[in-house]
């Protein structure tokens, strides 16, 4: 399966009507990102979120809600400002800098998943 | 309810996230994608499912999903993301 056709692109009604911001495009676009960002991070993430655990193992659980929520909207709040800092970055640099750029930590963030994976 | 803890909890977490590997790929997602909308409901709860399993099965996930399976999968599907971004070629990133 591969990551960037997680699902079968919807087939447009009528031939003139596939323009790139017909509904039906837009929200296989959508849902294609949401899976493929899902998948990786959620993957990338799974091992790692020990800070939470330890935390909640500091306060002996006795509140592990309160501590989840605070966790919970600490990640919530880093994510939106990553994309939002995405976004921004977006307006000031040319597309041809930013994609090669972009792919360019890509690749570095699987090296650091490999190097993980060397030291697990 | 016991807001030192909360204002603790979201602290610790807030900087540990700082410059981790799932805010890099938002910062760099975002930017590209033509959905930022997706990508950052994607990170969000992929963050949020991956803490919550892992506070809930804590090292049992360990033995569900052996970690470095886990993580090649994860450097995989990062792999694409990167090739789809240097060489779009085929498909236009999406």
């Amino acid at each position: 399966m591969s990551i960037s056709s997680a699902s079968p692109v919807p087939a447009p009604e009528a031939p003139g009507a596939a323009s790139e911001s017909s509904p039906k495009l837009v929200e296989g676009r959508f849902r294609r990102v949401f899976v493929s960002t899902f998948i990786t991070i959620f993957l990338a993430e799974l091992g790692d979120k020990t800070q939470v655990t330890t935390l909640l193992m500091s306060a002996q659980a006795e509140s592990p809600w309160v501590v989840f929520l605070g966790a919970g909207t600490a990640l919530v709040a880093t994510s939106l400002l990553g994309v939002l800092l995405g976004r921004w970055l977006a307006r000031r640099l040319q597309p041809k800098i930013l994609d090669t750029a972009s792919g360019t930590i890509l690749l570095g963030i699987t090296l650091w998943l490999l190097w993980d994976i060397a030291h697990l | 309810m016991d807001w030192n803890l909360l204002a603790l909890s979201f602290t610790a977490v807030f900087i540990s996230e700082l410059g981790d590997k799932s805010q890099l790929a938002a910062i760099v997602l975002g930017g590209t994608s033509k959905s930022p909308k997706a990508v950052f409901l994607g990170t969000a709860t992929a963050l949020l499912l991956a803490s919550f399993l892992g506070v809930l099965v804590g090292e049992g996930t360990a033995q569900i999903l052996p970690e470095r399976v886990v993580k090649a999968v994860a450097a995989i599907g990062f792999g694409l993301l990167a090739v789809r971004l240097l060489w779009p070629g085929e498909s236009t990133a999406d």
